[in-house]
């Protein structure tokens, strides 16, 4: 397993991405890569804006394992208590015109991982995404 | 920059040329910008995805943006959208509501 540790993480989102993307579990996901790319963005974004109050230094470990068929990736902030997968869904049905502007985030991460779950463990908020992987 | 985004009126006509990504990083700038042109009358907003290769869920905000507060309801085309794009398009059920032309 890999491990990223990162602190502080204020205003480092694209380098936090950026050292995903370039880990060899990750840039060998060909296909699902674009996936990975836009759900890590979501994950990276959520936490450097929201875990943690401004004046606080927080920090976030990126645990990612590979098979042969899946990559799994975990993230860990010691920040707020915060269970992403309870926020509602937007309605992607609605016309285009009576859409609210966000929130499509965690609704895409769902949609393109194979499996989601956030689990509250001893002060620290971890979510786990899988992606199968087909060559 | 490889990240960036240039906009041009013409009429009542909006083109703007994607680069490489609409990310977290870029997005908001656009929407910025985009902000700019409301109450022009803009009927039709052009976005040229010739070079753009990824765009995450805060890119798609910007759609959402450019055909709600423009104001008039403007008509949104893609130019060469390429196929992983278009699958994100489809997921958030925002096809049908995008012409893609190809040039």
């Amino acid at each position: 397993m890999r491990r990223l540790r990162f602190q502080p993480i204020a205003g480092r989102t694209e380098e936090i991405i950026d050292a995903i993307l370039q880990t060899e579990e990750v840039a060998s996901c060909g296909k699902a890569l674009y996936a990975v790319h836009l759900v890590c963005e979501e994950l990276v974004v959520n936490v450097v804006s929201y875990a943690y109050p401004p004046e606080a230094e927080g920090y976030l470990v990126v645990e990612i394992e590979r098979t042969d068929t899946c990559l799994t990736i975990r993230f860990r902030d010691g920040g707020v208590a915060f269970n992403p997968l309870e926020k509602e869904m937007p309605d992607v049905s609605l016309p285009l015109e009576e859409r609210p502007i966000g929130g499509l985030g965690i609704f895409l991460t769902l949609q393109m991982m194979d499996d989601v779950s956030y689990e509250r463990v001893q002060d620290e908020n971890v979510l786990t995404i899988k992606k199968e992987i087909h060559e | 920059m490889d990240n960036q985004f240039t906009v041009q009126q013409d009429g009542n006509m909006l083109t703007i040329v994607l680069d490489e990504q609409l990310t977290t990083n870029n997005a908001p700038a656009l929407m910025e910008e985009l902000n700019q042109y409301k109450g022009k009358a803009i009927e039709k907003v052009i976005f040229d995805a010739t070079k753009l290769t990824y765009i995450a869920s805060s890119g798609i905000r910007t759609i959402i943006f450019a055909k709600q507060k423009l104001g008039g309801n403007p008509e949104i085309e893609f130019v060469n959208c390429g196929a992983d794009i278009r699958s994100v398009f489809e997921m958030t059920g925002l096809q049908s509501y995008i012409t893609f032309v190809s040039k």
